[in-house]
């Protein structure tokens, strides 16, 4: 097994359909013995796991993060109905794990909050391979967004989720998170038009 | 760059680039597209800021990922299950010898009219049961040697059940059905037996701890 794919994986984050029916089979191979079925199932979610780790404002430890995630999904398995797609539980999963590494950063670093302008740079900081000019510029755009509207055009824009599952992954409404979509979207092509 | 002002068609956009659109609902949005330059447009955008956001994805090391995951619970269980067939198995496997030994016992009992050919015969049969099952072991040879001088057909048939019984109940109930076997049998042979009994005193054997019997006085 090497390195995760660049991509989105298979099924590229939309089309879940299929995609979550495979993930509720490979899951149910893994209860019934086959450790195989793990491994299938970090590859097929562990790439979108850390490019949300990175809209999230991650910078370091993407690693680690994403393995806490799956760690924590498969001790907890039982809990997952179904009710939404695999995928987005573990957006779920992963978010909360790393709210609880900002309060624990916030703690120790006796910061009150986490400024935006620090997330943003954080965010600039791993997009050092996108070479192409239009690429550049759409870098810039989402960099420039709002923690929240950048998590959110992330999952629509780079995952393909609905506005339910985004909802359900950052805990807010799907009207909220389809204002905070079409806000960011306003964003980005005034950046790019300036 | 124009925002379209079908919101509706505008907001299926990115599950279109994403081909998460039942037929119908995308050959729709295609036909719109084809006649709405600001879709097209913002259908482009859409390309490249997923493109961009695929190529700022930084590596993860699958492996790193998976030699932290939990084992597969059935596996675990798994493994722990035959384990516990293995100590059944080895409880019927000594039930077996025993039921083997007691029925050859008594076999042999009849043709020879001795204890010595028993004993041989336990001796032979005795050490893969000892483990397991020494106290059941050392209870139903007590209670065959106190079947000793009955050397009827009758009693190797009923041997079986009562064994396999003890594997399961106390010893206690073997000892007393083998009583009342007893009796039976000694009315029995009281009423039948033409010819007189050599030994009247019922032999006793000394059983030690690995599972050789000796009778007492040979
Ligand atoms: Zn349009």
């Amino acid at each position: 097994m090497t390195d995760a794919p660049q991509g989105s994986g298979p099924g590229g984050g939309g089309g879940r359909g299929g995609d979550d029916q495979r993930d509720l089979e490979l899951i149910a191979q893994w209860k019934a013995g086959d450790q195989r079925a793990a491994s299938a199932l970090v590859e097929r979610h562990a790439a979108a796991l850390a490019r949300f780790a990175v809209a999230s404002g991650e910078r370091n430890e993407v690693d680690e993060l994403v393995q806490d995630t799956f760690v924590r999904a498969f001790n907890s398995l039982d809990g997952f109905r179904g009710d939404s797609s695999f995928r987005t539980w573990l957006f779920t999963i992963e978010r909360r794990l790393l709210l609880d590494r900002r309060r624990a950063d916030k703690r120790r670093r006796d910061r009150l909050e986490i400024q935006e302008d620090d997330a943003a740079t954080e965010y600039d900081a791993l997009d050092s391979v996108v070479a192409d000019e239009t690429e550049r510029r759409m870098r810039d755009a989402v960099t420039r967004l709002s923690p929240t509207q950048r998590e959110v055009f992330t999952l629509r824009v780079g995952e393909g989720l609905s506005y339910k599952e985004i909802a359900d992954a950052v805990g807010t409404t799907e009207g909220a998170a389809r204002v905070h979509y079409h806000n960011a979207m306003r964003a980005v092509k005034e950046f790019l038009d300036e | 760059m124009n925002d379209c002002l079908n919101a509706e068609m505008r907001d299926r956009l990115p599950d279109l680039l994403h081909e998460r659109l039942e037929a119908s609902a995308r050959a729709a949005v295609m036909a719109h597209v084809d006649g709405c330059a600001d879709c097209r447009d913002e259908l482009e955008l859409l390309r490249v800021a997923r493109g961009t956001l695929i190529k700022a994805t930084p590596r993860v090391d699958l492996n790193f990922i998976v030699e932290a995951l939990p084992k597969a619970p059935s596996r675990a269980r798994a493994l722990s299950v035959p384990r516990r067939r293995v100590w059944t198995d080895w409880r019927v496997a000594a039930a077996a010898v025993l039921l083997i030994a007691g029925g050859s016992s008594y076999s042999l009992l009849g043709r020879h009219g001795g204890v010595v050919v028993r004993d041989t015969l336990v001796a032979q049969v005795s050490p893969p049961v000892t483990e397991s099952a020494t106290p059941e072991v050392q209870q139903a040879e007590s209670a065959r040697t106190a079947e000793a001088p009955t050397p009827r057909p009758e009693v190797v048939a009923e041997g079986p059940s009562e064994v396999s019984e003890t594997s399961g109940l106390g010893t206690s109930r073997l000892g007393d059905l083998n009583e009342k076997q007893l009796k039976a049998l000694l009315t029995e042979i009281d009423q039948l037996s033409p010819s007189p009994i050599t030994e009247p005193d019922p032999v006793t054997l000394r059983v030690d701890t690995k599972g050789t019997t000796s009778p007492e006085g040979l």
